[in-house]
């Protein structure tokens, strides 16, 4: 995936897609339109964005300054928490949230190295860093 | 393998599947709107589970699981159609696609949205629940009908790969579906008295409390209960959870209310039964209070710390919006079809 969601979504990309509505007016018809979402589906969403932003943030600067190995940070940029990222990996919840830790990751092996890797859909050399 | 454009409409929709079946059947010559599929394949449902956390606010859901309002659908109308739920291997799952549109046969498949590159930003999440129908090739690219898109859309074969074994909850593995054979009489009655009364089942007697009306009336409670168990801010965060669940993309809006009120008022029409179009305006009028509901949500999420709404009142909404629910269901459940 090229663009990164957290830095794609902004208020004036919002109006690029318009969706299906249904709604009942007063003479008790069903109406059926095209159109853009409204300014509560838009406080909403943002909301939720906000909330993977602080984590992304958050996560990134822990790795930066050492206290935790830069699998939480893709992990949080990929929206997953541990337990989801042990079904994308196949390697133990225990063991995905040892290797949290930067001391267990930097004795982690190339194979597994990999596996993180395709999960988070990037290359080694990317993931042994953060931007 | 040569390009293969197989002569099929596109037409947008509310809700990803009901839309998908409606087209798929369209292609075969029948004319079932996009409400009609999604009231007999029984879309309608709720259920709040706070046990399980989705994007970190408990987890609820307006519709029915992934696929049911295809199988469903095809069930009651007595239609002859193919399905395989699961491979062992993501290249035979590509394989038999191919295999498929050789044949001209429009192909839905189950996807998940993180790695759908057509889609907007904004909705990209770990959400495997989105149907869409394959129905060409050209070169590597595949021709998608995504009707909650406006447009046709297209996917490269490692994309649509990587969508089709999307991981985590519900995970698709690859699954597809499409129709053999449609006979030449469809009977609506059967289908929209099965539909209904499935419907009715699902929402009013399930003997699980977190299920139907009464998980409605239980969310209601914890609605009440968030801000001072978990401070304004999460508060905030789990009604807009909610709110998100209700609105969002591929919804028609109100969490599918008025897709099936749309339903009831046109099976009554088709039907000529008046107390199913009674049962249409009372749906209607529900689905209107989900919007007002929405609405006055969406002022607490905007100022989070400090909360416009009383959440007492929204609480006694939501309330509300259940009796009217609960009181259509009454009412269908008496209907004779």
């Amino acid at each position: 995936m090229e663009d990164e969601p957290e830095k794609v979504y902004t208020d004036d990309r919002h109006g690029q897609y318009r969706e299906m509505l249904y709604g009942y007016d007063k003479d008790g018809n069903f109406t059926k339109q095209v159109g853009y979402h409204g300014a509560s589906e838009r406080v909403i969403l943002q909301q939720v964005w906000d909330e993977f932003k602080d984590r992304i943030e958050d996560a990134r600067q822990k790795v930066l300054s050492g206290k935790a190995s830069p699998i939480l940070y893709y992990m949080e940029k990929n929206l997953l928490n541990a337990q989801d990222l042990a079904t994308h990996t196949g390697i133990c919840v225990w063991f995905v949230k040892r290797h949290l830790k930067p001391g267990a990751f930097q004795r982690l092996s190339e194979k597994k190295l990999k596996r993180y890797a395709e999960a988070f859909n990037i290359t080694i050399d990317q993931l042994r860093k953060v931007e | 393998m040569k390009d293969i454009v197989i002569d099929y409409t596109h037409r947008q929709a509310g809700h990803c599947e009901s839309g998908a079946t409606s087209n798929l059947l369209h292609f075969y010559g029948k004319e079932i709107s996009e409400p009609m599929a999604f009231g007999i394949g029984t879309g309608l449902y709720f259920s709040y589970l706070p046990f399980l956390k989705l994007q970190y606010a408990p987890m609820m859901s307006f519709r029915n699981f992934p696929n049911t309002v295809f199988h469903r659908g095809m069930k009651h109308m007595d239609i002859d159609a193919g399905v395989i739920k699961k491979f062992r291997d993501p290249k035979e799952s590509m394989d038999a696609l191919d295999r498929n549109l050789e044949q001209g046969i429009p192909t839905g498949v189950q996807v998940g949205c993180f790695n759908l590159t057509f889609f907007p930003p904004e909705y990209r999440m770990h959400y495997n629940m989105h149907n869409l129908v394959v129905f060409g090739k050209k070169g590597d690219e595949y021709l998608i009908s995504d009707t909650v898109m406006e447009t046709v859309q297209t996917l490269s074969y490692d994309d649509l790969l990587r969508v089709r074994w999307a991981k985590g909850a519900f995970a698709p593995k690859g699954k597809m579906y499409w129709i053999n054979q449609v006979p030449a009489e469809i009977d609506m009655r059967n289908a929209i008295a099965k539909g209904i009364r499935k419907t009715v089942y699902e929402m009013t007697k399930v003997p699980f409390p977190l299920i139907g009306v009464k998980g409605m009336r239980i969310m209601a409670r914890d609605i009440k209960k968030w801000p001072k168990k978990h401070g304004n801010e999460k508060a905030s965060f789990y009604l807009g959870q909610v709110l998100r669940m209700a609105e969002d993309f591929g919804t028609g809006g109100a969490g599918f209310r008025y897709i099936f009120g749309a339903f009831l008022k046109e099976s009554g029409q088709l039907l000529n039964n008046q107390a199913l179009l009674e049962a249409a305006g009372m749906m209607g009028e529900a689905a209107n209070k989900w919007r007002e509901f929405t609405f006055a949500g969406a002022r607490n999420c905007k100022n989070r710390s400090k909360p416009e709404e009383d959440y007492d009142a929204l609480g006694e909404k939501m309330l509300l919006i259940a009796d009217m629910e609960a009181s259509v269901y009454m009412k269908l459940d008496k209907i004779l079809i």
